[in-house]
């Protein structure tokens, strides 16, 4: 009996040691299980959950009770893909690594893996099934931003590409453009907005005998030692921004047009650019033509001026009396002498034409000074016509202006011989000057006949050349059409404006005013 | 009776405005190039000179250049008788000393008669 309590107790101590050791390795599984960061649960050959790891409980949101018993893939989407891994599974095919969404306690879909491993028991039959689930979330948002960076990669790699070609097509352009500026027969200047010389091509370097190396990337104020060069930039110095075709005679045989102007895109200014073409030549024919048709006008004048004063010394007698059919043919002779001179005279005022373009020489002047030498020379004119010729006397002295004084004689003289011209006798013509601020600064001259008046539909055509109405042909058959051309082409080569007003039948008014300007 | 030169280098007006002149009672005296125009106011001590332009030898603005720098012949009045009449020619005139100018082909004789009459008023 002892013996059987003694081997009772035995036994027992034994089971109890047995059993703490069997607690001691569900409590070991226990610890090894909750501290696999996997989540892992176990399954039953009927595919319900019957126990779960901490990190299954901590992916799921589910807690134990909440999920023991439960079919595994209603923790899945994807109703094809579970299908097909419990048809494996029931066939004893491990799963690894198949990818699903898993849907937890709180609705979240999260990116997974999923691992099944069969378990068997010694006869080889199912008892069950470990599945493990992996997070998918970083990796997934890794492999995202992969993609992305990839993409961004590529993209960047695309607008390199682009940039590179970009900059062949720019080079390419640039190469152009520099050919174009390299082998322009105009010199070309351009200073960027600091003043440093930014192009100067070998125009510029014939020009002004300056190598382009000498002068490139430097300020305006360092090139003062280059003398030639030095009275180009002193003079766009003392010139507006923008000016246009200005002429400089550099020296004797190098005649230049200058044009210079900002040059802008949409951003700001980049600098200026200055043009220089060289008029040398053209000025010298310009000369050598003018002094041509003054010879040549001479030559057949002085003829003509025979013809004319033996005819006239014919028909007043001077010569004793004539018969009046002789008196009949020297009249039809002398008018048609008239008419070649007055060819001649046109002639003479195309040459005219040119003059008004360009000025010379501008003098600082009192411009009444001036038109009272024109009033005075055409006083005569007037008179020979009983035509009152007046000028309004100043009250005030006005500005003094910069004028090619030549030129605005004959602007002055055009004008007021139109008026005097286009007249009847005993009318009146009006001269004055006054000062004037309106949308230029300057001085205005005005001449008011009571004359022919110029028709409407006549008043567009006034400025252009050759330009006669057909009154003004019947009242004063010599003039060529030339005169208001000539005069417009002399006011805008002073900046200035020039107008008129009138009314067929009652006079007219025409007006220029010369502008005050301001270094 | 008023005493006249003519510098003149065309024949057809030299004859014609010696013939009008001597009709209206002038005495006048003749030079057909500026250099004998110029030995002719020395001797003749004209008291008016008719004086053309573009002369051979010596043009009318060289004998009104020397007459400028001549005391004796520097108060002459001129009247010049030009064919150009281009405006920087009759400024150049006008800046000599000339009186008056006339463009040939836009006067007649008669005309020239009476510019010279003023000069004389």
């Amino acid at each position: 009996m002892v013996k059987i309590l003694g081997y009772q107790l035995k036994h027992q101590q034994e089971i109890k040691k047995y059993q703490e050791d069997l607690d001691d390795l569900r409590l070991y599984i226990q610890d090894f299980t909750a501290f696999l960061p996997i989540a892992v649960c176990a399954i039953t050959p009927i595919q319900v959950i019957i126990d779960i790891n901490a990190a299954f409980e901590k992916l799921t949101g589910f807690k134990a009770l909440e999920i023991i018993g439960k079919p595994w893939n209603e923790l899945f989407l994807g109703e094809r893909e579970i299908e097909k891994i419990k048809e494996k599974i029931s066939q004893k095919t491990f799963i690894e690594s198949q990818e699903l969404i898993l849907v937890t306690k709180e609705k979240k879909q999260i990116p997974v893996s999923i691992s099944i491993s069969i378990r068997k028991d010694e006869e080889e039959n199912l008892s069950g099934y470990f599945l493990s689930i992996t997070d998918l979330t970083t990796l997934k948002k890794f492999q995202e931003s992969e993609i992305i960076r990839t993409k961004e990669r590529l993209a960047i790699l695309n607008i390199l590409e682009d940039i590179e070609n970009e900059k062949e097509i720019a080079q390419e352009e640039k190469n152009k453009l520099q050919a174009i500026v390299f082998n322009l027969s105009d010199g070309l200047l351009f200073f960027n907005n600091e003043n440093i010389l930014k192009i100067f091509n070998p125009q510029v370097e014939i020009y002004f005998e300056v190598k382009e190396r000498e002068v490139l990337n430097k300020k305006i104020s360092a090139l003062s030692g280059f003398y030639k060069l030095n009275f180009l930039l002193e003079f766009l110095r003392n010139q507006p921004e923008r000016i246009f075709r200005e002429e400089l005679k550099i020296e004797e045989n190098l005649i230049l047009e200058i044009t210079s102007f900002p040059v802008s895109i949409e951003t700001g200014t980049l600098g200026k650019l200055v043009i220089l073409h060289d008029i040398t030549r053209e000025k010298q024919i310009e000369k050598t033509k003018s002094e041509f048709v003054s010879i040549a006008a001479h030559q057949l004048r002085t003829p003509l001026s025979g013809i004319k004063w033996t005819l006239q010394m014919l028909l007043s007698n001077d010569l004793g009396e004539i018969t009046s059919e002789q008196r009949d043919f020297i009249e039809k002779g002398n008018k048609a002498n008239e008419r070649v001179i007055t060819i001649i005279n046109d002639l003479l005022n195309v040459t005219k034409i040119e003059e008004g373009r360009h000025l010379y020489k501008l003098t600082l002047i009192n411009i009444e000074d001036v038109l009272q030498e024109i009033i005075t020379l055409l006083q005569e004119v007037a008179q020979k016509k009983k035509i009152k010729l007046e000028f309004k006397a100043l009250k005030e002295k006005l500005p003094q202006v910069e004028i090619d004084v030549e030129k605005i004689k004959i602007a002055f003289q055009n004008l007021i011989e139109n008026a005097i011209h286009y007249t009847f006798e005993n009318g009146l013509v009006t001269i004055s000057l006054e000062y004037v601020k309106n949308e230029i600064e300057g001085i205005k001259f005005q001449v008011k006949d009571t004359g022919i008046g110029i028709a409407k539909n006549q008043q567009q055509r006034l400025f252009t050349k050759f330009f006669r109405s057909p009154k003004a042909i019947t009242m004063e058959t010599d003039g060529s059409g030339l005169g208001l051309f000539i005069t417009k082409n002399i006011i805008e080569a002073h900046k200035g404006k020039i107008g008129f007003e009138s009314e067929e039948g009652k006079g007219s008014t025409f007006w220029f005013i010369l502008p005050i300007l301001k270094q | 009776m008023k005493k006249i030169l003519l510098i003149e280098d065309e024949e057809i007006l030299i004859n014609i405005l010696e013939k009008k002149l001597i009709q209206e009672g002038y005495k006048v005296v003749v030079a057909r190039n500026g250099v004998s125009g110029l030995e002719e106011m020395r001797k003749n001590k004209p008291d008016l000179i008719l004086l053309d332009i573009i002369m051979p030898i010596m043009g009318g603005i060289e004998v009104m250049e020397e007459m400028q720098k001549d005391e004796e012949l520097k108060n002459i009045p001129i009247l010049v008788i030009s064919n150009s009449g281009q405006p920087i020619e009759i400024d150049r005139i006008q800046k000599l000393g000339a009186k008056d100018w006339l463009i040939k082909t836009e006067f007649n004789p008669q005309e020239v008669v009476e510019k010279i009459k003023k000069q004389f008023i």
